[in-house]
């Protein structure tokens, strides 16, 4: 069993009849001279390419049947591989049929030699290669597509990389528009972004700025952008024409930017379970400058892209929603804590304005329903309409209910305005009106975050209103405990003067008094209970109360403060009050004081510099680690002395320490010794602690007797003349002049002072008038000068009133105009004959 | 301000203007023009003084114009000074008219309406 016998079995059928294989085999046979001259043909070839064989044989080479290209490729190629190694296959020419049409064709050919080598005849096949070009074709066509779809893809996988990447609705929207142009060829595109709060599209980019029409659309508007963000589906405008059917609009922007086709895709997410199929977030129109219909794949592409978007959007939605969120909370956090920097309710008000404005609002106003006319703070400058506003505001106060306006026909002149109550513990105290900032979200979408913002404010200004309330009353109540008239009294003359504590603090407990203990005893005293506030207010009264009551022409200081300890033991927030406590006898001058843990009285005579009384210290009030036995001691004052009784917040500190600021305050008092009384506690606590003080200052100045000589000094202003008035006035009375005679010469020494500053210190407001008031048993004296240069003025008549006054009041007057000008006015002491 | 020293009130279309405290250099011109303020076209003015606890040349000056005033218009004027004290010493020091002075509100208020 070998295979050469079984082959030989086999029945060849060509062998019947070779010629006929010859001329119908399933290929064309060519037979030609070495130069190419066709000698035989099949009729293979001939069906093939319709030429007659009488034309072919001996009259056309085979070179003469190819296209030009093909002719060009059998001298360069065919030809000399042909010449060289005697055979060439698979050589694809185009033959030229007798109809003109081209055969695809793939040749071989093989050259035989004679025995010397010489070429001899060339026998070519020819294969009918139509089929098989058309396969190509497609194949090519086919790759071209891939290549362009795979391209697409590309572009489209970069775009959705971005779109993931991006993290604002922006950035998404800046990524999207770029997909159209490389993706479909587009010529430009554009993107709108839904603003559901407004029921609005945003034209947001484009990448033909010059496009024009893209502007915001009204969701409700018959418009392609509307409509496609409405339906969630595509449109594709394929012409002008097509365009102008659906959408005028559309229509006329084409026309204007000289588009033919316009696809307006819409940007969805993915519906979630809650929402009825995707939400449209936006919409991607694109265009082409030529009529340009879009394949299956084209819009699937599109579609998927709307989707990716819509997605990114989403996402980016969500992210700005957690980063504003976040805002709010840190917003809420640092306007609670501004406002609680500050306890009045003015500051408050202010500080959350001035918060609001500009970060949420353009305009904000808090009105709060204190006092007959309410009270309101505003920041920003575009208030909405007036009418409207104080019209909201009622309905609001009345209703507790939250008003807001947003963009539309009916919001008028205010748009996006929102007016909230502001309630603590279930009132509504005033209301929070806000104008908002149009680049954040409208009021209503904003509800929730105003609302707690609100709520946070209502009971930051409650607090307020609660404090400023007890201030008040604490104010009030100190101011009438302190407000007293001090007796009058010829003997003696007193001064007080309380300043609070600086600008929004609380009030304190510090207080003075001066009482006549009975017709010579009288009793000074200024005290200083610990802490602020309506508590320690109430207990200085009770405190002050309890000295008056304790207070006895027998008992003295010592047992007074021994009585106001037993007191303190029932009374605990009296506890640890410091107390300077003096009685003055003011028959015979002698004067027994005490301090409980309270600094010392500053006492001036008149012949001596300022000292202060250091002895008679014992304890503050109820204390359990000081000294409790209660010492005193005695003085005696002689007429003219001044006694100087403060709290410490006219001395203490930080940057100096006690013992200093005591020089300093012995300094200013003997510096002031000729000022009037009056008005020099005011003008001692203005230098010793000025404005901004923290603490609350008392003082007490009792001047004791009647000097027998008064001298003092005022600057050149017409204000204190009243001081110096009041001064006199107390001196006069203190030596017993008639009242008569008492008014005259007020009123001549008030004409002559006014004269030395008006005419005097013209042109110095910084002059001094001396005054120097003298008693004798005949008559009282008052000199008045200043160092100015007289200046008769033009019109007399003040002059010369005043001039006339004084001289039909006095007894005698005389002017010296030697040194400055010195007035001396003589009034005899009729009362005395 | 001026109303620490100044109060006007209308009594059978006599302005009653009352005045309270002290009146010299540093408040006479703004209380003399609340008083002008507050008297309008009253046919009649009568300015208490008895509250006045002092009153030196710029007030006299101050009233001495207001009286020249209301005399050209043909307002009838009163001062009511008391029957002694500050204001009436001051201004009979500088020789205001008698029949421009009276008692008591009563009296003026009876001179200016007959």
């Amino acid at each position: 069993m070998s295979e050469p016998e079984a082959t030989q079995d086999l029945w060849a059928p060509w062998e019947d009849d070779p010629s006929d294989l010859y001329e119908n085999a399933p290929c064309g046979y060519l037979t030609t001279l070495p130069d190419g001259t066709i000698v035989r043909v099949n009729e293979t070839f001939l069906s093939w390419t319709g030429l007659k064989r009488s034309d072919l044989v001996g009259r056309r080479r085979f070179r003469d049947l190819l296209s030009t290209g093909g002719q060009l490729y059998h001298e360069t190629h065919y030809a000399p591989l042909l010449a060289m190694q005697d055979d060439v296959h698979e050589i694809a020419f185009d033959i030229v049929r007798a109809n003109g049409e081209r055969l695809p064709a793939l040749v071989n050919s093989v050259m035989h030699r004679d025995d010397a080598g010489r070429p001899r005849v060339i026998r070519t096949t020819v294969l009918n290669a139509t089929e098989r070009r058309g396969y190509e074709r497609e194949l090519l066509a086919a790759r071209r597509l891939a290549e362009e779809s795979e391209r697409r893809v590309r572009v489209l996988q970069r775009i959705v990389a971005d779109l993931a990447a991006a993290p604002t609705e922006a950035e998404a929207a800046a990524a999207v528009v770029r997909a159209p142009e490389p993706a479909f060829g587009a010529t430009s595109s554009s993107v709108w972004l839904m603003d559901a709060d407004r029921a609005q599209l945003v034209s947001v980019t484009s990448t033909d700025p010059a496009a024009a029409g893209h502007d915001d659309v009204s969701l409700k508007a018959r418009h392609a952008v509307a409509d496609v963000a409405r339906r969630g589906t595509v449109h594709i405008s394929g012409s002008v024409s097509e365009a102008e059917r659906d959408y005028p609009d559309l229509a006329a922007t084409m026309r204007r930017n000289g588009r033919d086709t316009a696809v307006l895709i819409p940007l969805s997410a993915v519906g979630t379970e809650e929402k009825d199929g995707p939400e449209v977030l936006g919409v991607l129109a694109f265009d082409f400058a030529e009529e340009r219909a879009l394949s299956e794949t084209e819009l699937r592409m599109a579609e998927m892209l709307g989707q990716q978007a819509g997605q990114a959007l989403d996402r980016a939605r969500l992210y700005d929603d957690l980063r504003r969120s976040e805002e709010r909370a840190t917003f809420l956090v640092s306007v609670t804590r501004a406002m609680e920097e500050t306890h009045r309710l003015r500051p408050r008000s202010r500080r959350l304005v001035d918060r609001l404005v500009p970060e949420v609002a353009d305009w904000a106003a808090v009105d709060l329903r204190v006092g007959p006319d309410g009270m309101r703070t505003e920041a920003g400058s575009t208030s909405p309409d007036a009418g409207w506003l104080t019209e909201t505001i009622d309905a609001v106060a009345v209703g507790g209910e939250p008003r807001f306006l947003d963009t539309g026909p009916e919001s008028g002149a205010c748009p996006d305005c929102a007016v909230l109550p502001l309630t603590a513990r279930g009132r509504v105290i005033g209301t929070l009106s806000l104008r908002m900032t149009p680049a954040r979200h409208t009021a209503s979408a904003e509800a929730g975050f105003l609302l707690d913002l609100a709520d946070r404010a209502g009971l930051a200004l409650e607090n307020a209103r609660l404090y400023e309330q007890e201030r008040v009353i604490a104010q009030t109540l100190q101011r009438s405990l302190l407000a007293g008239e001090p007796p009058h009294d010829s003997r003696f003359a007193v001064e007080t003067h309380y300043q609070p504590a600086g600008y929004d603090l609380e009030i304190g407990g510090d207080w003075f008094d001066v009482f006549l203990i009975n017709t010579d005893k009288l009793a000074v005293v200024v005290g200083d209970v610990v802490g602020r506030g309506i508590d320690a207010a109430t207990t200085m009264g009770q405190l002050r109360s309890a000295v008056r009551a304790l207070a006895t022409a027998e008992a003295g200081p010592a047992r007074l403060l021994e009585r106001l300890d037993d007191f303190t033991d029932r009374v605990e927030s009296a506890r640890m009050t410091t107390l300077a406590y003096a009685e003055v006898d003011l028959g015979t001058g002698e004067m027994t004081y005490a301090c409980a843990g309270h600094l010392p009285p500053l006492l001036h005579e008149p012949t001596a510099p300022p000292r202060f009384l250091f002895d008679g210290r014992s304890a503050p009030l109820g204390s359990r680690a000081g000294r409790r036995p209660r010492a005193e001691r005695r003085v005696r004052l002689v007429g003219g002395s001044r006694l100087l009784l403060y709290t410490d917040g006219l001395v203490e500190r930080r940057d100096r320490p006690l013992d200093a600021s005591l020089q300093v305050l012995a300094r200013e008092y003997a510096r002031r010794r000729d000022a009037p009384l009056p008005g020099l506690p005011a003008k001692l606590a203005d230098t010793m602690v000025g404005r901004g003080h923290t603490d609350d200052v008392c003082l007490l100045c009792l001047a004791l007797g009647a000097e027998e000589r008064l001298e003092r000094a005022i600057g050149a202003d017409p204000a204190q003349i009243a001081l110096l008035r009041k001064d006199l006035r107390g001196w006069l009375a203190g030596h017993q002049v008639a009242e008569e005679s008492a008014q005259a010469i007020l009123l001549a020494m008030s004409e002559a002072v006014a004269n030395s500053i008006d005419h005097g210190y013209r042109d110095d407001p910084f002059g001094q008038v001396e005054v120097v008031a003298r008693i004798s048993a005949e008559a009282i004296e008052v000199r008045v000068t200043d160092h100015g240069v007289w200046r008769t003025p033009d019109d007399s008549e003040p002059e010369g009133r005043g001039l006339d006054l004084i001289r039909r009041m006095m007894d005698r007057v005389t002017i010296d105009r030697s040194n400055g000008t010195t007035v001396t006015l003589r009034k005899d002491r009729r009362e005395a004959r | 301000m001026s109303e620490q020293w100044v109060t006007v009130t209308e009594r059978d279309g006599t302005a009653v203007v009352r005045l309270v405290g002290e009146i010299d250099l540093t408040n006479a011109s703004e209380v003399g023009q609340s008083i002008a303020r507050g008297c309008g076209a009253a046919p009649a003015v009568l300015i208490d003084l008895t509250a006045v606890s002092f009153l030196d040349s710029s007030g006299v000056r101050v009233l001495d114009t207001l009286v020249g005033e209301f005399d050209s218009h043909g307002v009838r004027t009163r001062l009511v000074v008391g029957e002694s004290g500050v204001a009436r010493m001051t201004l009979q020091l500088c020789a205001f008219r008698d029949d421009l002075l009276a008692i008591d509100v009563e009296q003026a208020a009876a001179e200016l309406r007959g």
